[in-house]
């Protein structure tokens, strides 16, 4: 099967990512066909692919969505998984329902609305996949659970335990960097391991940070550029869990330890746990994006994050990108959309310099 | 028995790691019971996992397995949990 935006068609359940093995197991003995037929399907398909899928395939396996947003709306749905782990859990708000007493799924629906405003407004871009595709979060994952994360079809924020974390509905940038996993799995599918996992992981801390930056009206010069700023507890020593200004520094903690992104390639983390160091030698990338943002003022969604959108989007991005085929396109994105030996291309050209990746 | 447990990976990229030493505990049956349904349900390789989702390994008395979110069975979301709370 290519990678992708694979479909299984038709309207049957599909059970994928989200079910977990026992359960479909146990569903596959269910006397009714309804259920027993596409777990079965399911535990066969799982049986070939295991072993020789990888991550980019694995997270591609979305059934075509059942419904479609109108143009230029969003198609919202909110679920409660009530502190279990089955996905997508109880529908608890829907596109156009009124806020309602849970702040984490009131701010969930303003994230994923927020996120598609970015996305539309500044980039013409209809939703997650370009067309339509319904906006999906589970709100209250688990007990005390320190993580959110995108399942390939939908995004799955834990409360935190209170601790160290709070709710990761908190900071809109954790809900635009899900989301903007979706927009990468649908368009450039990069590889989530190693130098591409690395781009992958930017981008979303790229998108994220301006969807934080276009909601309050900021410039590049007025953003703090943090990833996550809000999500730890009180005590914990840090501003957040990510600084794209100056990587490396959103908290030094006890019990988290010392944030290890580096700024610049000098101090690239070879290392195979992490996925191959995908949220810490993203902070390269992440500091050239804010480097350019930054050479070039005013708001960091239109000339810098075009650049970025355009080359996520253009085709030309292999799924096994390295940091200097990503920095190339941009150079070239630049040149296309703003003029060659314009001011864009300079500030792109210049931040990959400073982070020390050489343009081929 | 030493059940010891790692995460890496996550939203914040941060790694967790702790042990268990059932050798004495008066509840060692059922964490031995618990341990080997889990190991039994890994991969001797690290399975893709999501964008963000946590991975695991778990390493019982020197047998190493891979699971990750959000795909673990009952008994390995169990045992992860109650290692990284209760282990040292």
């Amino acid at each position: 099967m290519a990678p992708g935006m694979t479909t299984h068609g038709g309207s049957e359940p599909v059970f994928c990512t989200v079910v977990p093995p026992h359960m479909l197991d146990r569903l596959a003995r269910h006397d009714d066909p309804a259920l027993s037929g596409p777990a079965r399907r399911t535990l066969l398909r799982d049986s070939e692919l295991r072993g020789r899928r990888r991550v980019t395939t694995e997270f591609a396996l979305a059934a075509a969505p059942a419904a479609k947003a109108p143009p230029q709306q969003p198609l919202r749905t909110v679920h409660d998984a009530r502190n279990g782990t089955a996905l997508p859990g109880t529908k608890v708000r829907g596109e156009g329902e009124e806020p309602g007493p849970d702040a984490s799924v009131n701010r969930a629906y303003s994230g994923l609305g927020a996120t598609f405003e970015l996305f539309l407004t500044a980039y013409r871009r209809h939703s997650i996949d370009g067309d339509g595709l319904p906006l999906v979060a589970t709100v209250h994952y688990d007990r005390d659970y320190n993580n959110a994360f995108w399942n390939g079809e939908q995004m799955v924020f834990g409360d935190g335990d209170g601790e160290v974390f709070l709710d990761f509905t908190l900071p809109i940038d954790v809900i635009g960097h899900e989301l903007s996993h979706g927009v990468t799995q649908y368009t450039a599918n990069l590889t989530y391991y190693g130098q591409p996992g690395a781009l992958n992981e930017s981008v979303s801390d790229v998108f994220g940070a301006l969807i934080k930056q276009y909601t309050l009206g900021q410039s590049a010069a007025e953003a703090d550029w943090l990833i996550g700023a809000g999500l730890l507890a009180p005590g914990v020593s840090g501003k957040a869990l990510r600084s794209m200004k100056e990587p490396g520094s959103a908290y030094d903690d006890d019990v988290l330890g010392k944030d290890p992104q580096p700024a610049t390639m000098d101090g690239y983390v070879r290392t195979g746990r992490d996925n191959g160091g995908v949220h810490i030698n993203s902070g390269i990338p992440n500091h050239a994006f804010y480097l350019a943002a930054t050479a070039l003022g005013g708001n960091a969604w239109e000339r810098a994050g075009q650049i970025w959108y355009d080359v996520l989007t253009g085709g030309e991005l292999s799924d096994r990108a390295k940091f200097a085929d990503f920095a190339k396109l941009t150079a070239k994105a630049a040149r296309e959309r703003f003029g060659d030996g314009g001011a864009e291309f300079q500030a792109v050209s210049k931040a990959w310099e400073q982070v020390g990746v050489r343009i081929p | 028995m030493r059940i010891q447990v790692r995460r890496t990976g996550g939203f914040a990229g941060i790694e967790r790691q702790a042990e268990v030493d059932t050798s004495g505990r008066p509840d060692a049956p059922e964490w031995h019971a618990l341990a080997e349904r889990a190991v039994a349900a890994g991969r001797g390789t690290p399975p893709a996992g999501v964008p963000d989702g946590f991975r695991y390994t778990i390493t019982v008395d020197g047998r190493t397995v891979h699971c990750a979110d959000p795909r673990l069975t009952e008994e390995q979301r169990r045992l992860i949990s109650r290692v990284l709370k209760e282990g040292a």
